[in-house]
């Protein structure tokens, strides 16, 4: 099957010429390093590997790590979906500020951000004195770090979308009698569902990455509010670099089967609209 | 249900999309608006579905006033130019949305919208497509899925913008003539926009010209097509002739001919223009009447029963287009070269102070 697609005709050669160059570029710059994990890795004997990797103080983390982070992106589809909503539907002052403002994460020094966000909810900062509650230096304060980390995601894969969006569609939607609410959920929802998803793939796997925002605000404390690359790095500070190397492995092997899901979610929901 | 538009104005900005129309539309009618585009024949479609507000007039459907109720509550039914079909959803559920978007207490059974879709898709003629989503389907078909789906509710009132107009011409014509005989069948009030003056000749019972906003003639295909009331309606609606001249004695002077033209006494001495339509110029071999205009024929081209001969007037230097059965060509035996004499057999005068073009 996949044979018989290369070899069909196109009017733009080097097929060859560019699969072999994306082969080798993937390889250089992704298979190379990761496979250095595992070599790594392989040092160490199955007994050695399974004890650190189980370790109560590194499941913990996983815990928070996977958890936070997928708390992070669902509020990030949530909220992403509804700013990229208003930026293309709606045209206010200061419209060009806030889409400009959106990419300010991705361009901040993740430090500064860890720092910032630590000083406003601290318990004596400016946000923190007015809440019940302990942000800064518990699992929320993380997860609010990470979803600031992964905004832009979610907000820049729907907005294209949303601004092709036929507007035709949502209008004989109405004709039929369908309420805002019905023609949302039936006609808009479906059409952005894919690049939403995307969107919380890419933000999801941003947070789970994430080290500099988080180690700020987290407090690191072991069992409660310890991320699993913060246990990496405290890893290789002690020189335990197949200890460092084993744990993340075992992230990189989730975090690839997450994403694969993701992905395959994806590709069901493309098979059903674009053909 | 019939349709009453009472003096509807719309403006966007300082740009009048419509000026003060009003159009009465009796129930079970199929009216066509024809007008260029940017004629406001869209804004209008869009405005009587409620899509759009008017700035002034009124909508009435059977004499309710529906100015200000919302489109979700119209009942009408409305096709798109581009079909704007539903992409994630399939054939059936297309049809079926305006079905299970109702609320729970006045919805039908699953059995029940199942059994009418059917019956939709028969109509259309697309029951074997019914699990196929609108990319796997032609421009012809998937503006029948938009047809059945808008017809699904049962609308008193079919609203049409450009519905063929992006289909290729053997298409076209088959769904107007299909769209013909539907509405002969279900006596849906309708109202189609397009731009092709033959399609509107073709399928409806009324049309409405417009330009720049306003209407400019109302009546049935015959009367706007023979009887014209104005340059614009007669240039637009086929081909046409002009012959520019001054009143004289009642005649059209032109060149060498002099035309007979029936115009008011004070119109006397003014410029003038003639209206005659490519089929309305009589081609002979000599010279029977002052009307007659020395001609050369400067190319033959044959399509179907039909042949167009373009002329070079030998008086003034004007080109002219004549349509003739290909038997009365026969008989002529007209040449590409050839000199030959024109006149008009039927005509309309128009004078241009009367008129802005």
């Amino acid at each position: 099957m996949k044979k018989l697609k290369l070899k069909k005709h196109s009017i733009l050669p080097g097929f060859g010429l560019s699969l072999g160059f994306t082969t080798f570029y993937i390889s250089l710059l992704i298979l190379l390093p990761l496979s250095m994990i595992f070599i790594n890795t392989a040092s160490m004997s199955w007994q050695d590997f399974w004890t650190t990797v189980t370790e109560p103080r590194v499941m913990a983390s996983y815990r928070l790590s996977f958890g936070a982070s997928f708390a992070a992106a669902s509020i990030n589809v949530v909220f992403g979906v509804l700013i990229a909503w208003v930026l293309v539907r709606y045209s206010f002052p200061g419209k060009r500020l806030i889409d400009g403002l959106v990419d300010l994460p991705f361009a901040l020094p993740t430090a500064v951000a860890g720092i910032a966000l630590t000083t406003l909810y601290a318990e004596t900062g400016w946000v923190g004195q007015f809440l019940p509650f302990r942000v800064a230096f518990t699992p929320l304060g993380i997860t609010i770090a990470l979803t600031f980390i992964g905004l832009p995601f979610v907000v820049r894969m729907v907005q294209p979308v949303l601004q092709s969006f036929e507007k035709e569609t949502e209008e004989v939607s109405a004709i039929l009698g369908a309420t805002r609410l019905q023609t949302f959920r039936k006609v808009i929802l479906p059409e952005i569902f894919p690049a939403a998803l995307t969107g919380f793939a890419l933000a999801f796997a941003r947070a789970l990455g994430e080290y500099g925002s988080v180690v700020f605000i987290a407090g690191n404390m072991p069992m409660r509010t310890e991320i699993t690359p913060l246990l990496i790095l405290t890893k290789l500070e002690q020189y335990d670099y197949a200890g460092a190397t084993a744990i993340a492995a075992v992230m990189l092997v989730i975090s690839f089967v997450l994403l694969l899901l993701i992905n395959g979610l994806q590709w069901w929901t493309n098979k059903r609209i674009a053909h | 249900m019939s349709i009453q538009i009472n003096d509807v104005s719309k403006s966007f900005g300082s740009f009048k999309v419509l000026e003060d129309i009003s159009i009465d539309i009796p129930t079970g009618e199929l009216v066509a608006l024809l007008g260029p585009s940017g004629s406001g024949k869209t804004s209008l479609l869009r405005i009587i579905s409620g899509l759009e507000e008017a700035d002034q007039g009124a909508i009435l459907f059977n004499g309710e006033d529906m100015t200000h109720i919302q489109t979700t509550e119209r009942k009408v039914g409305f096709v798109f130019q581009h079909y704007a079909l539903f992409k994630h959803m399939t054939v059936f559920e297309n049809v079926a949305y305006g079905l299970r978007v109702r609320p729970r207490k006045e919805r039908l059974s699953k059995v029940k919208i199942k059994e009418k879709v059917e019956e939709l898709l028969g109509l259309v003629k697309l029951e074997s497509l019914a699990g196929r989503y609108p990319s796997q389907l032609s421009g012809g078909q998937r503006q029948r899925v938009a047809l059945a789906r808008a017809l699904a509710v049962e609308p008193k009132v079919l609203l049409l913008d450009e519905p063929f107009g992006a289909l290729d011409a053997k298409v076209r014509k088959d769904l107007r003539r299909w769209l013909r005989r539907l509405h002969d069948e279900f006596h849906i009030t309708s109202i189609f926009v397009t731009h092709d003056q033959e399609e509107a000749l073709d399928v409806a019972d009324r049309i409405v010209v417009m330009n720049d906003g306003k209407i400019q003639q109302i009546g049935t295909p015959e009367e706007v097509y023979d009887h014209p009331n104005s340059p614009f309606v007669y240039d637009f609606l086929g081909n046409v002739n002009l012959f520019h001249g001054r009143l004289e004695n009642g005649k059209l002077v032109n060149g060498h001919a002099e035309i007979e033209a029936s115009t008011a006494k004070e119109s006397e001495g003014r410029e003038a223009i003639a209206y005659v339509r490519p089929h309305d110029v009589v081609i002979e071999r000599e010279r029977v009447s002052k009307e007659a205009v020395p001609a050369e024929i400067v190319h033959i081209h044959v399509v179907g029963r039909t042949v167009h001969v373009e002329l070079k007037r030998k008086d003034v230097d004007e080109f002219l287009e004549a349509e003739l059965p290909k038997e009365q060509y026969r008989k002529l035996a007209l040449e590409h070269g050839q000199s030959v004499f024109i006149r008009p057999g039927q005509l309309k005068v128009f004078i241009p102070e009367d008129f802005s073009i």
